[in-house]
């Protein structure tokens, strides 16, 4: 990670499109940065909280997004600048509160910075989050260069503070995810003092006069935001062909225009300010334009906005052609690129483009399907949630009832794939995986015979998980809670929570145990080795069937394999190629197959197992899976790890 | 000002692997190096869970005049670099065309879906065979092995770049490399780093090009 | 004959025994590899295998079966009768020891045979059925003769005694003796017949088997639930069904004798045994059930009925003989006959529900239409 605090004024630095964004608070003044990971927008925090402590910014991994903008708002609300980042999916979690500071409105600069996952690679949808920018009456800025990212936030920062209300920043993983070249800007010298106004109050009740009052400040932004830098023309006068967009698909547009050579034929109005539009603008080059391309991920938001304002001056000039993600040629679902524009351009402009000769195309396409192997993502090797997914799965079998787990996000979530046993069959949300699980555990007057498993890891238990298991409580629901505890909030980076006993800045901070937490609800709660595979099966077995039919909660506790790989091995691990049976009948590759963890290889030359020393990080629990006794274990002391 | 020089505008470089291979920042250096030499440079990741196993690409765009997307056009790579043999072919099968460039690591890393005993790895010959066919020209060397001689496998990607350098792949030069690697690593990985990259420059001066 | 015969693997024993509910839970398929186990009552699948052909379906004794070529092969053919199976001998006998009587089910021949096998070192290992009541029964291996008494009575539920012998072949046993009810004879039996090319020397460590008479036997849910319903919580000490024209079964508590009526205990019987075309255990060495006698059921249930089928059978008997520990009684006049009237009434049964089942009178699902056996009686 960058220290984006490095470099002074007026130099050019390679960031992140996150790392712009934190660098952009910095520049903006922040004093307060409160999130929760979440992919693409962990590493704007990340970046802010490595030169935090020494330019005296608070930073914390907040235990879910609401709080993390009830944070970021305190702040607000005591003078202060405050900055909240997380995914659209954690927009979701706070949208509570972001309604109620739209009504109540806020004090110092606040900025929501939202990063959306077009084509939902890490996500649970590929909800594009700018509606919610109007349907709730706040700005929103989308950078559409790494520049734009940075310059935005600062702005974001000081339009907030100037109209009273939270802006959004609106960005997504393609930008997120790249470096581009980032002219820095100075560093401000403040000191502000944390102070609440008692003769203000921050309500959002009465909402009427308040929505009112918010209509109003919305206007004078779209004022100041008129002659926006952020809102740029480039191209001829008179294009055949007006591109309309904002974000990432400015750059992809950049990329179709030179492959296609329509530099003096196409002209791009990129927007900045995507809420409020600047009508003025949007006027000027729409009277002059007949045909109009919108290039947006992942709604037609932008382009169903522009219809609306065509519709409105349909008196003044005559409607345009549309093209975009609702018109066509564009899909409304997935995330755009490159090609797909160049293929929208060919169709619109009639023209042709072979981006290499077909013959080539064949031929390439063709080794790819003869040679090369897909490669699916595994839980690494060594990961205790295969390993508590193998208990899991061997106790619902042999349970005989037909059970199921119900699921939630995390690492964990490889519990969807092949990887993890397909043994998740619900999945939605931050604590659904209990919160489903409560519900069918409450079905038992329709007949509901199967025993539900609902998993959940340590972090999502603080983030979303109490509610549901207070209920199943006060509820009696025949709940099994199988916390999956690797100490960490691992996918998104091992952000501690609040059960690892650190904070952001791995200072001690004071853990909330989960098992002290069942304990106090008064819920049967153990605590299992899932590397101990045999005792895992049983317990998880038990639970399944404890008479009391109530909720109970087991941790499958064990660290994270990649804290492991660091720590060291506990085993050295290989196959006795004497004992392994192989593909024969008695085994057929039980470890490397059924088991499904990386570090066992199938050596089809041999015909026997092998584990890959590279990638095996020594948990010895694939030497309890195999029957024939064939893999092997020798102690290796925890201090006594591999050198990498 | 030195007038930057460019043989193609933007030039397309793909430098892929497979996640914890270190190639993210290979590409990230050199697009530093690129930057600090005046080039318009976007480098862009593709990855998501990549730890957990998937095929990890970095898409460096590098021009005179503008930033370009994230994402590379299909077709449009001039230069392959790859840490992982199969996936040097996965990118030319989306990215290639026939005036591509590939360097490509030898050593495998096998996808689950290999080791897990659905899908087969194909052998190393029908690899370079598959790449020489649809490459102009391409070089495949175990980076790997000499990185596990050096005793750090995780050198691998400096060795890479020393090749890549070396053969003159991008518009710049051994110390616009080097300053790079100073200002991303303290003394003792520095020092560590050079040797690897120094190795291969010397490979590239050695070796020529498969075809 | 025979060409109904094929090996195949876990997906099709799926589809056709198990999903078809055939699967008499004998365990034939556990304790081969780790993708199966018993639970419950059940014979269940951890994980896939994706082998063409295995052990598990060439060892079911419901995938594709020819009797006849394993009659021929195990049995010596003058012995061979169409209703019973190779008899080389009938007899009635029961324990001589007292106390053995006592803890038995009937005349404690099985357990004297079992315990005699034992102490002459003709067998290193028993496998018995442990269990009894609702209790889930499991195979337990004794090496000690003096054991063998403490798992005497008969069991109502099935352990899967298959899956017993195949963990007992990879311990040190090497001369195993099993007592088992039909079904898991069938299993040992296609066993002995090394249908498998690789890991076929394993049941040349089987050297006794002792069959069980079998109507059929229970589903341990059904009929735990009926137990309980029936019996409040009282500890269970014994279980008995007198001859079927007493329509009951005999529950012995503590506190007492329960009667359920038969059929009520007849609506737990497992599935599969509807599909049972053997009572008498024809696959084994030795089969013992419990006597008929026109001195009725309260002499009768103190006698075995015991069929000699081989050699190894013949041996132990006379053993048994020569050494005392058995005692004989003269066999009845038309006892015999009885016994092969009952035997045919439950081939025709199995049949009719198996023609039934596949819809088709020549497709017998496991078993052969060819079969001569089926072509000696009407159904």
């Amino acid at each position: 990670m960058a220290d984006i605090s490095k470099k002074t004024e007026g130099l050019a630095d390679l960031l992140l499109g996150s790392e712009a964004i934190g660098r952009g608070a910095l520049e903006g003044g922040v004093n307060v940065v409160a999130s929760y990971p979440g992919n693409p927008s962990t590493e704007i925090t990340e970046a802010i909280r490595q030169v935090a402590e020494k330019m005296n910014i608070y930073v914390e991994w907040s235990v879910n997004e609401k709080v993390a903008v009830e944070t970021a708002a305190a702040a607000s609300f005591a003078g202060l600048r405050g900055l909240s980042a997380m995914k659209q999916n954690g927009l979701n979690v706070a949208l509570d509160f972001v309604s109620g500071i739209s009504t109540s409105g806020s004090k110092g600069g606040l900025v929501l910075v939202v990063c959306d996952d077009p084509s939902g690679i890490t996500s649970t949808s590929e909800q594009d989050s700018r509606p919610l920018a109007r349907s709730l009456d706040f700005p929103l800025l989308e950078p559409g260069t790494f520049q734009e990212a940075k310059d935005m936030t600062r702005f974001g920062l000081e339009l907030s503070e100037k109209i009273g209300r939270m802006v959004l920043l609106r960005s997504a993983t393609r930008l997120q995810h790249a470096r581009g070249r980032t002219l820095l800007g100075a560093l401000p010298d403040e000191n502000r003092k944390a102070h609440f106004d008692t003769s203000k109050q921050y309500v959002a009740f009465p909402s009427l006069p308040r929505h009112v009052a918010a209509k109003e400040r919305m206007a004078e932004a779209k004022e100041i935001c008129k002659d926006s830098v952020f809102n740029v023309y480039e191209g001829p006068d008179e294009p055949e062909l007006l591109i309309v967009t904002c974000g990432s698909c400015y750059l992809y547009a950049l990329d179709a225009m030179n492959l296609l050579d329509l530099w003096d034929r196409v002209g791009i109005l990129k927007i900045g300010t995507v809420w409020p539009l600047p009508d003025d603008l949007i006027k000027t080059h729409m009277a002059k334009n007949s045909r109009i391309l919108v290039l947006e991920e992942v709604e037609p938001f932008l382009e169903g906005n522009l219809k609306e304002l065509a519709a409105e001056w349909a008196a003044e000039m005559p409607m345009p052609t549309f093209y975009g993600r609702r018109t066509g040629p564009l899909s409304d679902t997935g995330e755009l690129n490159p090609d797909i524009i160049i293929t929208a351009f060919m169709e619109i402009l009639d023209l042709t483009y072979e981006a290499r000769p077909p013959a080539y195309d064949q031929q390439a396409k063709a080794m790819v399907e003869k040679l090369v192997p897909p490669r699916s993502l595994a839980l690494c090797a060594g990961c205790p949630h295969r390993a508590s997914y193998w208990a899991i799965k061997n106790a619902e079998v042999l349970d005989t009832r037909d059970g199921f787990v119900t699921g939630d996000i995390g690492c964990y979530s490889f519990g969807l794939f092949p990887s993890g046993y397909s043994i998740m069959k619900t999945e939605q949300a931050m604590g659904s995986g209990p919160g489903v699980g409560y519900g069918f555990g409450k079905l038992g007057q329709f007949d509901m015979q199967q025993p539900v498993v609902a998993v959940v890891g340590d972090g999502t238990f603080y983030h979303g998980a109490l509610p549901a298991l207070v209920a199943a409580v006060n509820n009696r629901s025949n709940l099994t809670l199988v916390v999956l505890d690797n100490g960490a909030t691992a996918m998104t980076g091992f952000q501690p929570h609040p059960g690892t006993g650190t904070d952001a800045f791995g200072h001690p901070a004071e853990p909330v145990l989960i098992e002290d937490i069942c304990k106090s609800l008064g819920v049967r709660v153990e605590i299992v080795d899932p590397y101990d595979s045999v005792a895992a099966t049983q317990k998880v077995l038990e639970f399944m069937n404890d008479e009391q039919q109530g909720p109970r909660v087991l941790i499958m506790r064990q660290q994270c394999a990649l804290q492991m790989a660091r720590s060291g091995k506990l085993y050295e691990v290989w196959v006795d190629q004497e004992k392994c049976v192989g593909e024969d009948c008695g085994c057929n590759r039980f470890c490397s197959r059924a088991f499904k963890c990386p570090g066992i290889m199938w050596d089809a030359q041999a015909k026997k197992a092998r584990i890959d020393e590279a990638i095996c990080v020594g948990c010895g629990v694939c030497a309890q899976v195999c029957r024939h006794g064939a893999i092997l274990l020798k102690p290796l002391s925890a201090a006594q790890g591999k050198d990498s | 000002m030195t007038k930057l020089i460019l043989q193609k505008d933007p030039l397309n470089a793909i430098i892929t692997g497979v996640g914890g291979q270190g190639n993210v920042l290979m590409a990230q250096l050199f697009g530093r190096a690129l930057t600090d030499k005046g080039f318009a440079v976007t480098v862009g990741d593709t990855y998501g869970a990549a730890q957990r196993g998937g095929p990890v690409s970095s898409h460096l765009r590098i021009s005179k005049q503008t930033l370009f997307s994230p994402l590379t056009p299909s077709g449009q790579a001039d230069i392959i670099i790859s840490l992982e043999p199969v996936e040097a072919l996965r990118v030319l099968g989306g990215w290639g065309n026939p005036d591509v460039v590939v360097v490509s690591n030898t050593r495998p890393s096998y996808p689950f879906d290999v080791t897990s005993g659905g899908a087969e790895y194909p052998a190393l010959a029908d690899i370079t065979a598959a790449a020489q066919k649809l490459a102009q020209k391409t070089l495949f060397i175990d980076a790997s092995e000499i990185a596990l001689q050096m005793g750090a496998p995780v050198l691998t990607n400096t060795i890479m770049s020393g090749l890549a350098v070396g053969l003159g792949l991008f518009p710049i030069g051994v110390d616009d490399f080097i300053t790079v690697l100073k200002n991303q690593f303290d003394d003792k990985k520095f020092n560590l780093n050079l040797s690897a990259f120094q190795k291969g420059l010397d490979l590239a001066a050695s070796k020529g090009w498969s075809d | 004959m025979g060409n109904k015969t094929y090996i195949r693997g876990q997906k099709e024993l799926r589809a056709e025994v198990q999903d078809a509910g055939l699967c008499t839970g004998c365990g034939a398929c556990v304790n081969l590899c780790p993708y199966y186990a018993t639970s419950r009552d059940k014979t269940v699948v951890l994980d896939v295998c994706d082998r063409a052909a295995g052990r598990c379906y060439a060892f079911c004794p419901r995938t594709p079966t020819d009797l006849e070529a394993i009659r021929q092969q195990l049995f010596e053919p003058q012995d061979l009768t169409p209703e019973l199976g190779a008899v080389k001998g009938f007899y009635l006998t029961r324990a001589t020891d007292a106390d053995i009587r006592s803890v038995a089910q009937h005349g404690g021949t099985v357990t004297a045979l079992m315990s005699l096998a034992l102490a002459e070192g003709i067998i290193d290992t028993a496998l018995l059925a442990e269990g009894g009541g609702s209790d889930l029964p499991s195979g337990v291996a004794v090496r000690h003769a003096s054991e063998v008494a403490k798992l005497a009575k008969s069991k109502f539920i099935a352990a899967p005694m298959v899956e017993a012998f195949n963990k007992a072949v990879l311990s040190d046993a090497q001369k195993i003796g099993v007592v088992a009810t039909p079904c898991q004879t069938l299993a040992l039996a296609k066993m002995k017949m090394k249908p498998f090319p690789q890991n076929d020397s394993q049941i040349d460590k089987l050297h006794l088997t002792i069959g069980l008479f079998c109507g059929w036997v229970l589903s341990w849910r059904s009929f735990k639930e009926l137990l309980d319903e029936k019996v409040h919580q009282q500890a269970v000490v014994g279980l008995d069904i007198p001859p079927s024209k007493y329509k009951t079964m005999q529950v012995e508590t503590a506190d007492g004798l329960i009667e359920i009526p038969l059929n009520e205990v007849e609506a737990c019987v497992r599935e599969a045994c509807k599909f049972c075309t053997d009572v008498t255990a024809e696959f084994s060495d030795i089969s013992v059930g419990s006597a008929r006698l026109p001195d009725g059921w309260e002499v009768a249930k103190g006698w075995n009925q015991v069929i000699v089928r081989t050699a190894a059978g013949e041996a132990l008997m006379q053993l048994a003989k020569d050494r005392r520990v058995l005692e004989f009684r003269e066999v009845p006049e038309g006892n015999l006959e009885k016994l092969k009237r009952a035997s045919v009434k439950k081939k025709k049964t199995a049949l009719d529900n198996l023609a039934c089942k596949s819809g088709d009178r020549d497709d017998l699902l496991y078993l052969d239409c060819r079969d001569p056996v089926f072509q000696t009686f009407d159904w």
